[in-house]
C-alpha cells in the first residue's frame, strides 16, 4: 500500500514539472481570408464551414492543429463570425464540452479589419500570443507533422533573434499538378544549404512579362547556391515567433500574407534585418482550399485518400460512421440504394438514398440528400439536405444544402447552386453558371422564371468580374469552379507572340491608361501599369499639395515643402516630375489669382502674390524648382508655359502677360537667369502648338529687354535693385 | 526555455503519462482521436492504451454496482473500438475486461452464498509463490488477517498488485490461465489463504451497494487490468524464450518486414544459434542510401548472424532455400487467419507451395474470439503516398491508389502460432479463446451498437 502510494506521488509529480516546463504551442487561425472566392456560397455561410467531403473545412484545419500538439488556439473569424462561434461551440472543440484538445481556444474580434493585416496587427496590439506559434488559415487541410520544422525553427530562432520565420512548404514536383493554386503560381528562391528563403514573388498568367527580377544582393551576398522553385504547394503554414507580429505592425499598408508580408520582408532585408526560412516537405499532404477550383482538388484528394487520416473513413470527426464498401464507395450508416444504382468511388452522408438505375462517380453526396431514379452523377458536389428529382444529369458542379433540382434537368459543368435554390423542371442551364437566391450583399433576387422553372426562388447571378475594378488581379482566375484562361485570351502556346505584340506600346498605353480600353489593359502586366499610376498620383498629389499650400493664408510653406519631399520619396520621383509638379502648381496659382473668384489681380500683381506670398515659397522654387543650370531652368519655363497652357479661366492673352510676368519676377528674384529664358525662347519646343506660340509671344517684350539688358550689364544691375 | 526533442505532437507515450492529471472525459476522447488519427497505430501501443484508459474507467467512472460498471467498459469500449475498427486488439483487451469484472463479481456473489467456490478460482497465482519471494507484501497480509475481522477484506485485496508486480516470466503462463483454471496441485495452499476471503464473505451478509463491497470490486478488477498490462508488456519476452526451439542452426529463416515482436525473437535465437536470416521488405519509394532495418541488421549482424534483403518480388527465388518463415502478427481471428503487414499472404503461400513451415508470432492478447464474415472489414488501408509521391502531377490525378497496411492470412497458410503460452496449431485456438473470453463478451463488437 504505501509502496503504491509512493510511486504515484513520484510519479505525479513527475507529470507536474514536465508540464511546467513544457511551453505551449500557440496557433492562429485566420478562419477569413478577406476574399469573395466562393460566391455565391460565402455570402450565407463563412468558408470555413463549408463542407468538404461532408466535413466543414474547420475541422480539417483544428484537427491538424490538434494532431501537432497544438495547445492553444485564436481564431479571427470576420464575416459570419457568430455562425462560427455556434459551430465551434456545439462541436467537440469547445473548451467547455472536455472534449476539446486545447487549452485555450478563443475568438478574436478585431472590429474594423480589412485585412489579414490588420487582423495580425491588432493580434500583436493585444499581445495574446508570446511564444512561437503557427498561423494557418481555416481553409487548410493537411496532415504534415511539423515537429521536425517546429524543432529546426526552434534551433533557429535560439541562434538568432533575427529568425523570425518558417514557411512550411510541398514540393508539387514539375509537372501540371490539380492541387497546385492556379492563376497565381508562389516562386520561392531558396538557399540550397540553409534553407534560407531569399526572395518570393508570384506570377500569372496575367503578367505579359515572364520574368521575375532577383535582386543582385541575393547573388552577390546572400547566397552562393539557391534554388528558384515554382513547383511548391503553398498551403501557408508558417511558423512564427511574436517579431513577425512587430513587423507586421511596423508595416501598415501590408495586406497579404505572402504577397506583401513575405515579398516586402524578403526584399527589405538590409533593412529590417530579418531572416526567414523555408521547410520543404517531400511527404505529407497540405493544401489550403483557397478557391473553388482548390476545393474542387482537395474534395477529389479526399477521396483518392491523399489527405489520410483525414478522410471519412477514419472518422475523425464525432458522430460519423462512414465505413468503406467495396469499388471505393465510402457510406454513412442508413444509407439506402437501389440495387441497380452504379456508385463508384464516391462519398454518401448518412440517410441519403439514391434510386433505381442511377449512376454516381466520383462525387461526395451529404446526409439527408435524395437523390431520384436515371440521375446521373458525376464529379459534383452535393451538401446536405438536397434533392435531385428522377432523370436529371449533374457533371462537375456544386450543389448546396437544401436545394433542389426538378426532373430531367441538365445541370453542366462548373455550375454553382447556392443554398436552398429551387429549380423547376427540365431546365438546361448554361456552363459556369452561378444560381443564387441572393445578390452578393445579400438581397433577395428576383426569381428568374423563364429559366429556372415557376416555381424558382433564384436567379443567374451576374458574372462578378463586371464589378471589379482591378483587372490585372490574377484572383479572377481563381473565382469559378473550373479553371480557364480561355476568356482571357491567354493560352499558354500563345504567350510569347503576345508579349512581344504588348511590349512595343507598353508605354504608351500606361501613359494613356486613364481611358484605355479595359480588355488591353487587363494584358498588360500590373508591374507596369502600377508604374504608370504611380506616377501619375505623384503628379496629382504633388501639385493638389502645394496649390492647397499657396492659396492658405497663414503663409507657411515649411510643411508643404516637407510634405512634397515625403511624396517624392514614397512614389520615388525623378527631379523632372518634381520640377514639373512645381512648375504646375504655381502656374495654376497665379492663373487663379486673375479669376475674379480669388482677385481679380492684374498679371503682374498676380505673379507676384503666387511667388511671394508665402515664406519660404520664393526659397523653395529657387531650391527644388529649378535647381540647377540653364537646361533645368529651360525645362522649369516648358512645364510653367505648358501649366499656364492647361490652366483654365482666364483668356489666353491675359495668361500670355502672366507668364511674362511671372517670368519676370522670377528674374528679379534670381531664381531665373537670363541664360534660362534665353534658352528657352531658343527651344522649340517652346513654340510646339498653337497655345504655346501664343504664350510665347507674349514674353517677346521681356526677352528683347532681357536682350539688351545683356548688353548693358550695369544697367541690368541697377534694374535690379 | 528547456528544449524538446520530442516535440509537440502527441504520442503513445504523451498521451499515458496526461492521464494521471486529466478528467476521464477529456482522456477518453483523446485517445478516441489519437486512434482517429492513427497517431496510436500497432496492435500493442492499442492495447496498452486501452488497457491504461479501461484502468482509469474501473478507477475513476462513477458506477455503484457491477452492472454499472459493466456498462460503462462497454460503453467506453464500444467507442473506441469504433474509433479503430481495424485493430481487433482493442476490442480483445475490452472483452478481458469485461470477463474480469464479471468473474470478480460471480466470485463476490458466491462468496456471498457459501465461501467454498470461490478459493480456487480467487488466488491460483498469488499461491504459486512462497512467501519469502515478496517480503514486503508479507507483513501487510498479515495485518489484513488481523484487519478484515470487523472491516471488509480490502486490505487483503489491496496487497494483491505487490504480489502481481514481482511474478517472474516462468508464471506468467498460469496467470493467463488464472481467471477460469483451477489449479490442483495449489489447493492445499489456496485453502489456508482463502479462509479469510471466506470470512470476509460471511461478514458483509449484502454487498449491493455497499460502498466497501464495490471498493473491494474496484480494486479487484483494477489489480486484473494491471496483470493484463503486465502481460502484454512481457509477451515478447515470453514469445522470445520459445525461439531455440524453432530455430535450428543452419536454418534459412525468412522474416517479412519484422515487427518488434519478430526482431526480439530472432535476436533471441541468435545468441545461441547460427542461422541465415532473409528479411523480405517494401520496396522503398524512393531511392534512399538507408537500408531498411538498419539497426535490426547491425544486432544481427553482432550476434554474426548472415543478414540478406530481398524485395518482395524476388521472394520465390528464395524460397527454394528457406527453411522456415515467421511472420508477425497484428491479429489473429478465430478460424486462424492471421491479420498480418500487407504482403505476409504472398510469402506465406510461396512457403506454403515449396513445402516449408509458416510460423505465426503472436501475443494472447491478439487473440480475437471474432470471425470474421467479410474479410474486407478487417484490412486496413492507407495513405496512398506509400507507393506513389504526391508530387507526381499525373499519377495523383489519374490513377486510384489503393494501399493496403493489412492484409489476411489464411488459416490454411499456416502451420504454427506461438503465442507467450506456447506453441499451438490452429486448432488449439479455439480452446485458447474459450480461456480469455466469456462467451457473452464475444459478441462485443461495433455491430452491437445498433442495438442498443
Amino acid at each position: 500500500m504505501s509502496h503504491k502510494g509512493n510511486s504515484k506521488g513520484k510519479k505525479s509529480a513527475k507529470a507536474g514539472a514536465e508540464s511546467k516546463s513544457e511551453d505551449v504551442l500557440q496557433a492562429v487561425v485566420l478562419a477569413d481570408s478577406f476574399q469573395d472566392r466562393y460566391r455565391p456560397f460565402t455570402t450565407e455561410k463563412p468558408r470555413c464551414l463549408l463542407p468538404l467531403a461532408n466535413t466543414p473545412l474547420i475541422e480539417y484545419t483544428l484537427e491538424f492543429l490538434a494532431m501537432n500538439g497544438v495547445n492553444e488556439v485564436y481564431i479571427y473569424c470576420g464575416a459570419h463570425t457568430d455562425q462560427v462561434e455556434d459551430y465551434i461551440s456545439r462541436s467537440r472543440w469547445s473548451t467547455a464540452s472536455r472534449t476539446c484538445p486545447f487549452s485555450v481556444l478563443q475568438f478574436v474580434r478585431v472590429s474594423d479589419a480589412r485585412s489579414v493585416g490588420d487582423v495580425l496587427r491588432d493580434m500583436d496590439k493585444r499581445s495574446l500570443v508570446d511564444g512561437d506559434f503557427i498561423l494557418v488559415h481555416g481553409d487548410l487541410v493537411s496532415n504534415i507533422m511539423l515537429d521536425g520544422a517546429l524543432a529546426a525553427h526552434r534551433k533557429r530562432r535560439e541562434t538568432s533573434a533575427a529568425n523570425i520565420m518558417t514557411v512550411v512548404l510541398r514540393s508539387g514536383g514539375q509537372e501540371e499538378h490539380r492541387t497546385k493554386t492556379n492563376g497565381i503560381t508562389p516562386i520561392f528562391v531558396v538557399d540550397t544549404k540553409t534553407q534560407r528563403c531569399l526572395h518570393y514573388d508570384e506570377m500569372s498568367p496575367l503578367n505579359s512579362d515572364r520574368y521575375m527580377s532577383l535582386d543582385p544582393a541575393v547573388v552577390d551576398e546572400l547566397s552562393t547556391e539557391f534554388e528558384i522553385r515554382s513547383d511548391l504547394i503553398d498551403a501557408q503554414i508558417d511558423i512564427c515567433t511574436p517579431e513577425v507580429l512587430a513587423l507586421w505592425s511596423e508595416s501598415f499598408d501590408y495586406e497579404l500574407p505572402r504577397r506583401n508580408f513575405l515579398h516586402g520582408v524578403l526584399k527589405d532585408w538590409e533593412l529590417n534585418g530579418k531572416m526567414i526560412y523555408a521547410e520543404i516537405f517531400d511527404e505529407g499532404y497540405a493544401a489550403r482550399a483557397s478557391n473553388l477550383q482548390m476545393y474542387d482538388a482537395i474534395s477529389r484528394d479526399v477521396l483518392s485518400r491523399w489527405t489520410y487520416p483525414f478522410i471519412p473513413e477514419c472518422n475523425v470527426v464525432p458522430k460519423q460512421t462512414y465505413q468503406r464498401n467495396i469499388n471505393g464507395v465510402v457510406v454513412e450508416d442508413g444509407v439506402f440504394h437501389a440495387n441497380d444504382a452504379k456508385i463508384s468511388n464516391s462519398i454518401i452522408g448518412r440517410n441519403s438514398t439514391i434510386g433505381s438505375a442511377s449512376k454516381v462517380s466520383n462525387s461526395i453526396i451529404g446526409r439527408d440528400c435524395k437523390i431520384g431514379a436515371n440521375v446521373v452523377l458525376e464529379d459534383c458536389y452535393i451538401w446536405s439536405d438536397a434533392t435531385i428529382e428522377d432523370g436529371t444529369r449533374i457533371t462537375r458542379s456544386i450543389v448546396a444544402d437544401s436545394s433542389t433540382i426538378g426532373k430531367n434537368s441538365t445541370i453542366p459543368t462548373g455550375t454553382l447552386i447556392s443554398f436552398g435554390v429551387q429549380i423547376g423542371e427540365g431546365t438546361l442551364l448554361s456552363k459556369n453558371a452561378i444560381i443564387s437566391p441572393v445578390t452578393v450583399d445579400g438581397s433577395p433576387v428576383t426569381p428568374d422564371t423563364d429559366l429556372l422553372g415557376a416555381a424558382t426562388n433564384a436567379a443567374p447571378l451576374a458574372n462578378p468580374e463586371d464589378e471589379d475594378e482591378d483587372d490585372e488581379d490574377p484572383a479572377i482566375l481563381q473565382k469559378s469552379l473550373i479553371y480557364s484562361i480561355a476568356e482571357f485570351n491567354i493560352s499558354t502556346s500563345s504567350v510569347s507572340t503576345l508579349s512581344s505584340e504588348v511590349s512595343d506600346d507598353d508605354y504608351d498605353q500606361v501613359a494613356h491608361s486613364i481611358d484605355a480600353d479595359a480588355s488591353t489593359r487587363s494584358r498588360l502586366s500590373s508591374f507596369a501599369s502600377d508604374e504608370a499610376g504611380e506616377k501619375l498620383s505623384f503628379h496629382n498629389d504633388a501639385v493638389h499639395g502645394l496649390l492647397d499650400a499657396l492659396r492658405a493664408d497663414s503663409g507657411d510653406f515649411d510643411s508643404a515643402k516637407l510634405e512634397f519631399m515625403g511624396l517624392r520619396l514614397a512614389n520615388d520621383a525623378s527631379d523632372s516630375m518634381m520640377r514639373r509638379a512645381v512648375a504646375v502648381a504655381f502656374a495654376r496659382r497665379a492663373a487663379e489669382l486673375l479669376t475674379p473668384e480669388y482677385g481679380p489681380l492684374e498679371p503682374s500683381k498676380a505673379a507676384e502674390k503666387a511667388l511671394t506670398a508665402s515664406n519660404g515659397a520664393t526659397k523653395f522654387v529657387d531650391e527644388v524648382g529649378v535647381g540647377g543650370g540653364e537646361p533645368e531652368q529651360v525645362e522649369f519655363i516648358l512645364a510653367l508655359q505648358k501649366g499656364l497652357l492647361h490652366a483654365k479661366g482666364p483668356e489666353q492673352s491675359r495668361v500670355g502677360i502672366l507668364l511674362a510676368a511671372l517670368l519676370q519676377q522670377l528674374y528679379a528674384l534670381d531664381i531665373l537667369e537670363e541664360e534660362g529664358i534665353l534658352g528657352w525662347w531658343g527651344d522649340e519646343r517652346a513654340a510646339d502648338g498653337e497655345g504655346m506660340v501664343t504664350l510665347k509671344d507674349k514674353c517677346r517684350v521681356l526677352v528683347e529687354w532681357l536682350e539688351n539688358a545683356e548688353e548693358e550689364d550695369d544697367e541690368d544691375d541697377s534694374d535690379d535693385e | 526555455m528547456v528544449s524538446h526533442p520530442a516535440g509537440y505532437a502527441p504520442d503513445l507515450e504523451k498521451y499515458l503519462k496526461t492521464l494521471k492529471g486529466q478528467q476521464l472525459d477529456t482522456s477518453v476522447e483523446s485517445l478516441i482521436s489519437l486512434l482517429k488519427r492513427r497517431q496510436i497505430k500497432g496492435s500493442e501501443p492499442c492495447a496498452v492504451a486501452t488497457a491504461h484508459i479501461l484502468l482509469q474507467v474501473v478507477a475513476r467512472s462513477k458506477w455503484h454496482d457491477v452492472d454499472g460498471l459493466i456498462d460503462n467498459i462497454s460503453r467506453i469500449g464500444r467507442r473506441l473500438v469504433e474509433a479503430q475498427p481495424k485493430e481487433l486488439v482493442i476490442a480483445n483487451i475490452v472483452r478481458r475486461v469485461l470477463g474480469l469484472i464479471r468473474d470478480e463479481a460471480a466470485e463476490d456473489r458466491n462468496e456471498g452464498a457459501s465461501g467454498t467456490p470461490s478459493e480456487a478460482q480467487m488466488t491460483p497465482t498469488d499461491t504459486v509463490h512462497p512467501d519469502p519471494k515478496w517480503p514486503t507484501s508479507t507483513p501487510t497480509k498479515q495485518d489484513s488477517v488481523i484487519d478484515q475481522v470487523p472491516n471488509s477484506p480490502k486490505p487483503v485485496l489491496q496487497s494483491r498488485p505487490t504480489g502481481l508486480s514481482s511474478y517472474s516470466s516462468v508464471n506468467v503462463p498460469k496467470t493467463l490461465f488464472h481467471l477460469l483454471s483451477v489449479s490442483g496441485p495449489n489447493d492445499a495452499e489456496s485453502v489456508l489463504h482463502g479462509s479469510p476471503f471466506g470470512n470476509s464473505g460471511t461478514s458483509t451478509p449484502s454487498w449491493r451497494g455497499h460502498s466497501a463491497q464495490v471498493h473491494s470490486l474496484r480494486s479487484e478488477v483494477i489489480d486484473g487490468i494491471e496483470e493484463i498490462k503486465d502481460e502484454i508488456s512481457q509477451v515478447d519476452d515470453q514469445i522470445a524464450a520459445l525461439a531455440e526451439v524453432q530455430i535450428h542452426p543452419g536454418d534459412y529463416v525468412l522474416i517479412h518486414q519484422p515487427s518488434a515482436t519478430v526482431e526480439r525473437f530472432i535476436l533471441r535465437a541468435a545468441l545461441k544459434r547460427k542461422f541465415t536470416v532473409l528479411i523480405a521488405t517494401e520496396p522503398p519509394r524512393k531511392q534512399s542510401s538507408e537500408v531498411q532495418h538498419t539497426s535490426f541488421r547491425k544486432k544481427l549482424a553482432a550476434a554474426g548472424i548472415t543478414v540478406i534483403n530481398i524485395m518482395n518480388g524476388g521472394l520465390m527465388a528464395y524460397m527454394s532455400r528457406v527453411d522456415k518463415v515467421i511472420i508477425g502478427a497484428h491479429a489473429v481471428v478465430a478460424n486462424g487467419g492471421v491479420v498480418a503487414d500487407a504482403g505476409a499472404a504472398a510469402v506465406a503461400r510461396a512457403a506454403k507451395e515449396q513445402g516449408n513451415a509458416v510460423i505465426v508470432l503472436s501475443g494472447v492478447y491478439k487473440l480475437s474470439p471474432e470471425n470474421p464474415f467479410n474479410e474486407e472489414s478487417l484490412i486496413e488501408w492507407g495513405d496512398s503516398s506509400s507507393f506513389v509521391g504526391f508530387e507526381d502531377g499525373a499519377m495523383v490525378s489519374g490513377v486510384e491508389i489503393r494501399t493496403a497496411i493489412t492484409e489476411i492470412v489464411p488459416p490454411e497458410l499456416i502451420d504454427t502460432y506461438i503465442t507467450n503460452l506456447g506453441t499451438h496449431s490452429s486448432d488449439h485456438l479455439s480452446s485458447l479463446i474459450a480461456d480469455h473470453y466469456k462467451q457473452e463478451d464475444v459478441d462485443f463488437h461495433l455491430w452491437n451498437e445498433g442495438e442498443r
